[in-house]
Formats: structure tokens, C-alpha cells, sequence
């Protein structure tokens, strides 16, 4: 009796928390689109959705597998396993609480910093603050240091030695513009199916080595590049396009673009912030499952990933759809050069650490991308103290969570302990 | 991007092109102000020293909103001391503008025919070089969004080359006017100093419209 509501709870803990990762980020990655007239919000929310949930299916596992299981390991719990599905738990409930406070008042946090404070809290608090693997805790850390740098030089490096150097400042910026499409387009292809099949799910006969992996992407990114190809050269501005035209048709064809990198980036969030949700999940289920036995390894299974995703695209089409909304045509300053530049560096940035397993803030790649390109003389002006504001939240969303964790901890101990 | 919007700031460098129209706008009123002293119309100077006025103040309010929205803690994609600079002489234009309508109201000033023709070759060719660096001030924003680089940007540093030359061109008149002035014998001493007056003001608008192509250049080529 006491298990089945553990695993009621489990679930509806995990859907919310779900709930609230799709709510939070879908903005994130569609926002731009949306404002800029790229896309309406209804076709955006149903490729957020898409692409949430494949990124989370298909990618998601790793992530997932290091939030359940590396942190904090089951061997700490063998005197009742119970304790540690509690604890997960309370992680899970009490990082969703704080996520939709910080939601409610319109303020950008990140969902992993918030999983992961309440993880480390109920650890700490339940079996010491010896049974936290802080060797992982400080891979973790560094990565989210390390995330937003690299997403920043990555968006840099498009921007300043691709698009400024070769579109911007050549003599025909419109044939270049043409001929960068395809190229951007291959490539965001060519990631994204590496990123599934090299040793992607088994359950899917995904999981390829890197002989088979490497040939297949390249050969997807090959095929993509060719078709968007053909389909330009019908729209191929033959004729010179005149001179005060020349930098806004610059922007129309980077915006055919805009629609993918946005899918892209909605596709590299699933894969790594389901597992905010999927991780501890997993967790609980599997300790509920087998009440006496403490597993060895926790076990990502493919319908986990599927609940996860399902409830991400929740949140993102019943609130996300709201912050889109409110974003406005007013989105100026995002034209779509520097939208792609910003966007396929934080994506590309997210789904590689994904596939480490590594589980770090979209939210702070986005901004390190945004200050890329704007190094590189991208944008008229940018606040930083917004910046700071945002680099500086995450002091607050590790303690509180961890805080809320702990409180739940005690209270679900209580209760069911 | 949801509650990231905040991150972008409000460019500066639509209004600094605001800036530079109406400070041209100043300097379009040197013309009329030159012929009205050459025909003696103390009436009308006193209009056109009103209108005058009335423009540049509006010139220093465009300033001022300009600084008031580059706070230090926005990044910008040129230096903020290379804003301000350029924003500086471009006010210095409209100050030196201002200063020839002042001037001219302040006594009827007889020039003789002869000097008529040399004097309002200098005006034009100052009205001229304002002209030309309004033109290029007006691509500001065009090269921010093209990150100041490719075609556009080399076409406005070839026009800045063009302002130099004009600038060097109208001190040569200015020279050339001076002498013919200072070695006259038949002027009055006190139209001497008028005039010498004037032709300050209108070098000095030549002169800080160089200044200001001199910044335009340090912006695009720094970083």
C-alpha cells in the first residue's frame, strides 16, 4: 500500500517536474522564431514538441543516468532502499516547487542547477555528506562553468569567422549567404543524427559504434545539404539584388534557417533536461519495483524517456505557449545572422554534453552564446547586468532547492519512512 | 528567448544618426545666414539667430538622451570612449554653427563687393563637408548591423578620406580670405574682427567634422 503511493507520487512528481522543464526553456529556443514572424506560435509549439520529445527519447539517456545514479550511489542505501527512492523524491518535488516560483515571478533559472541541489541536499542530509561522490559533483561543477564558454567561442567562431568573415565583408554577400545555408543546414543534420546513433538506445538498434556512426552522419548531413540546395537554386536570386536590398536579403536567407536551429535547439534541451526529471525518477521506480534489493545500476528504460518527454511537450504547450505570447514582435535585435549563430552554438554545445552525460544549464549556454556574438561585434548593445543577474541566480537555486528537498525529505520520511 | 530579452539593450547608434541630421540641420542655416549678412538684412539675421538657436538646442537634447542610455554596463560593439568622442564634435558643430549666427547679429558688418565672392565660396564649401559627413554619419546604423565590415564599410572610409580633403580644401579658402582681408586697408578694424570671427566658426565646423569622420574610422577599424 505504502509502495503503491510511493510510485503514484513518484510519477506525478516526475510529470511536474517534467511539466516545469518544458514550461521554463521552450521560450528559449522558439522565442526568436516566434517574434520575428519566422513561425506562429501553434506550428512552434507542435515542433517544440517534436523535437523536445526526440531529443529526450533519443539522446536523453546518458544525462539521465548520471543524475540517478553518479551523484549519490545506491550502495549507500542497502540498509532500506526505500530511503533513497524518497529521497529522489523529494528532489524531485521539491526542485519543481522552487522551478515554478522562480516561473511564476517571470524569473530565468536553471532546471539542472535546481535537480541537482535537491539531490545533493537529501544525500547530504540522509547518509552524510561522505555517501555524495563529490569527484562527479566536481566534474558537474566544472561543466557548468565550462558549458557556457564553450557555447560562447562556438558561437563566437560561427559568427565572427563565418558569417562576418565570409557573408558580411565579401564582395557578393547574397551568393555567400546562398551557398551557407546549405552548409549550416548539413551540418545541424549531420549533428543530430550522430548524436542518435552512436551509441544511441539498444532498445532501437541505435546503438552503433564509431565506424558505423561517423559515415552514417556525414552521409545524412551530405543528403541534407544536397536538397536544400536544389530547393535554393529555384529561389536563386539570379539577377543582382540591389545594393540597399543586399543586407536585408542577407537576413531573409539566414531566416529559412531559423526554423531548424530552433528545432535544434529545442531537440539538444530534451536530451538534457529530461533526465532533470527522468533521473531520480528512474531511481525511485526501480527501487519501489524491488523494495529490499539495492540496484546495482539504475536503469534508464525507453518508456521513462517517453513519459519525460510527453511531459515536456505538457508544460511547454500549456504554459510555454503563454511566455511566447508575451515576447512581442519587438525581438529586433535577434535578426536571424546572429539568432543562427547563438543558436547552433548552444545547441551543439548541449547535445555534446549530453551524449557525455553531463548535465548543465541550457539557460547559461544561451547566455554565454549571446556574449560570443557579441564579442564579435554581433549585437548594438547588451545589458550585462542582466547577465551577471542571471550567472548569479544559480546561487540562489542550488540552496533553495536543496533546502526544499531536505524539508520534503523529512516530511516524506515521516510519513512513509 | 523568454526572460533572457532583457540581455538586449537599446542601440545607441540610431539616435547618434538622429544626433548628426539635426546638427546638420544647424549648419544648413549658414547659407541663408551668409547672404543675409551680405545684403545687410539685420532683421532677418535676428530670425535666423533665433531658428538657429532653437535647432542646436535641440541637437544638445539628442545628446543628451544619447548618453543617457550608454551606461557602463552595456557591452557595445565599439568603444564607448569612440561614441562619446564622435558625439562630442559632432556637438561642437552645432556650437560652431550657433556661434556665426550669434556673431552676425551683432553689428551690421559692410563687406565690400570684392569679398562677397570668396566668402560665400568658404560657407559653401563648409555646408559641403557637413554635408558629406551627414551622409556618412546617416550609414551608422547599417554598419552595426553589418558589423562594420564589408562593402558598406570601405565605401564610408573612402568617404571620410573625401571629408579630409574637403576640410583641407576649405582651409585653403579660409587662408586665401584671410589675407585678402588682413591686407586690406579700406576694411575697419572692428569688420576685421567680425569677419575673422566668422571665419573661425565656420573652420571650426570643417575642422570637428573631420574630427568627427577621424571617430567614425576609429570605430569601424578598432577591434
Amino acid at each position: 500500500m505504502v509502495l503503491t503511493t510511493l510510485l503514484i507520487i513518484a510519477l506525478v512528481g516526475g510529470l511536474y517536474m517534467a511539466w516545469n522543464i518544458g514550461a521554463n526553456d521552450v521560450a528559449n529556443a522558439f522565442g526568436a522564431s516566434v517574434g520575428g514572424g519566422a513561425l506562429t506560435i501553434r506550428h512552434a509549439i507542435v515542433l517544440a514538441a517534436i523535437f523536445e520529445f526526440g531529443g529526450a527519447f533519443l539522446v536523453g539517456a546518458p544525462v539521465a543516468e548520471t543524475i540517478s545514479g553518479s551523484i549519490v550511489s545506491p550502495d549507500n542505501f542497502t540498509v532500506d532502499p526505500k530511503v533513497l527512492a524518497i529521497g529522489m523524491l523529494a528532489a524531485l518535488l521539491g526542485a519543481s516547487i522552487w522551478l515554478n516560483i522562480a516561473t511564476f515571478f517571470g524569473q530565468p533559472v536553471s532546471t539542472t542547477h535546481a535537480i541537482i541541489g535537491g539531490v545533493v541536499g537529501f544525500a547530504v542530509v540522509s547518509c552524510g555528506p561522505a555517501c555524495v561522490h563529490w569527484l562527479e559533483m566536481g566534474t558537474i561543477a566544472a561543466s557548468w562553468v565550462v558549458s557556457p564558454l564553450i557555447g560562447g567561442i562556438l558561437a563566437y567562431s560561427i559568427y565572427r569567422w563565418g558569417i562576418r568573415r565570409y557573408v558580411l565583408n565579401s564582395r557578393h554577400p547574397v551568393f555567400m549567404a546562398m551557398a551557407f545555408v546549405p552548409v549550416g543546414m548539413g551540418a545541424l543534420a549531420a549533428i543530430v543524427t550522430f548524436s542518435v546513433v552512436f551509441r544511441g538506445l539498444p532498445g532501437l538498434r541505435l546503438d552503433l559504434p564509431l565506424e558505423w556512426a561517423a559515415p552514417i552522419a556525414a552521409g545524412a548531413g551530405l543528403v541534407v545539404a544536397a536538397a536544400i540546395r536544389l530547393v535554393l537554386r529555384k529561389r536563386m536570386w539570379r539577377h543582382g539584388v540591389p545594393r540597399a536590398e543586399r543586407y536585408k536579403t542577407v537576413e531573409r536567407c539566414f531566416g529559412y534557417m531559423q526554423v531548424a536551429t530552433a528545432s535544434y535547439m529545442s531537440f539538444a534541451h530534451g536530451a538534457n533536461d529530461c533526465a532533470n526529471a527522468i533521473g531520480p525518477l528512474a531511481a525511485a521506480i526501480q527501487i519501489i519495483g524491488n523494495p529490499t534489493e539495492v540496484p546495482a545500476k539504475i536503469a534508464i528504460p525507453p518508456w521513462l524517456l517517453a513519459f519525460g518527454g510527453i511531459g515536456i511537450v505538457l508544460g511547454l504547450s500549456t504554459y510555454g505557449y503563454k511566455v511566447i505570447q508575451t515576447i512581442g514582435k519587438n525581438i529586433t535585435e535577434i535578426t536571424p545572422t546572429r539568432g543562427f549563430s547563438s543558436d547552433f552554438g548552444t545547441a551543439t554545445t548541449v547535445l555534446v554534453f549530453s551524449k557525455l552525460g553531463m548535465p548543465i544549464s541550457t539557460t547559461f549556454v544561451v547566455v554565454g552564446a549571446v556574449m560570443g556574438v557579441g564579442l564579435a561585434r554581433g549585437f548594438a548593445a547588451l545589458d550585462l547586468t542582466v547577465i551577471r543577474r542571471i550567472f548569479m541566480s544559480w546561487l540562489i537555486t542550488i540552496p533553495t532547492s536543496a533546502v526544499l528537498s531536505i524539508v520534503l525529505y523529512w516530511l516524506l520520511m515521516e510519513i512513509f519512512g | 528567448m523568454g526572460g533572457l530579452l532583457g540581455v538586449f539593450g537599446k542601440s545607441p547608434f540610431e539616435p547618434l544618426v538622429e544626433h548628426a541630421r539635426k546638427v546638420h540641420e544647424c549648419v544648413k542655416l549658414v547659407r541663408p545666414i551668409a547672404d543675409a549678412i551680405l545684403s545687410g538684412e539685420q532683421e532677418r539675421l535676428n530670425e535666423l539667430q533665433f531658428q538657429m538657436s532653437k535647432t542646436e538646442y535641440e541637437a544638445d537634447q539628442l545628446k543628451d538622451g544619447v548618453r543617457e542610455n550608454l551606461p557602463h554596463r552595456y557591452f557595445l560593439p565599439v568603444d564607448r570612449e569612440d561614441i562619446a568622442r564622435f558625439l562630442a564634435q559632432m556637438d561642437r558643430i552645432a556650437d560652431d554653427a550657433q556661434d556665426f549666427a550669434i556673431v552676425a547679429t551683432f553689428r551690421r558688418i559692410g563687406l565690400p563687393k570684392e569679398y562677397h565672392e570668396e566668402f560665400l565660396a568658404l560657407v559653401d564649401k563648409v555646408v559641403q563637408v557637413s554635408e558629406i559627413l551627414l551622409g556618412v554619419a546617416e550609414k551608422l546604423a547599417l554598419l552595426q548591423k553589418e558589423s562594420f565590415v564589408g562593402p558598406d564599410a570601405e565605401e564610408v572610409l573612402s568617404k571620410i578620406q573625401e571629408v579630409a580633403r574637403m576640410e583641407w580644401e576649405s582651409d585653403k579658402l579660409s587662408r586665401k580670405l584671410a589675407r585678402h582681408y588682413y591686407g586690406s586697408s579700406d576694411l575697419d578694424p572692428i569688420t576685421i574682427i567680425l569677419i575673422d570671427k566668422l571665419c573661425c566658426a565656420l573652420g571650426g565646423i570643417a575642422n570637428h567634422a573631420e574630427n568627427v569622420g577621424k571617430n567614425l574610422r576609429l570605430m569601424i577599424t578598432r577591434r
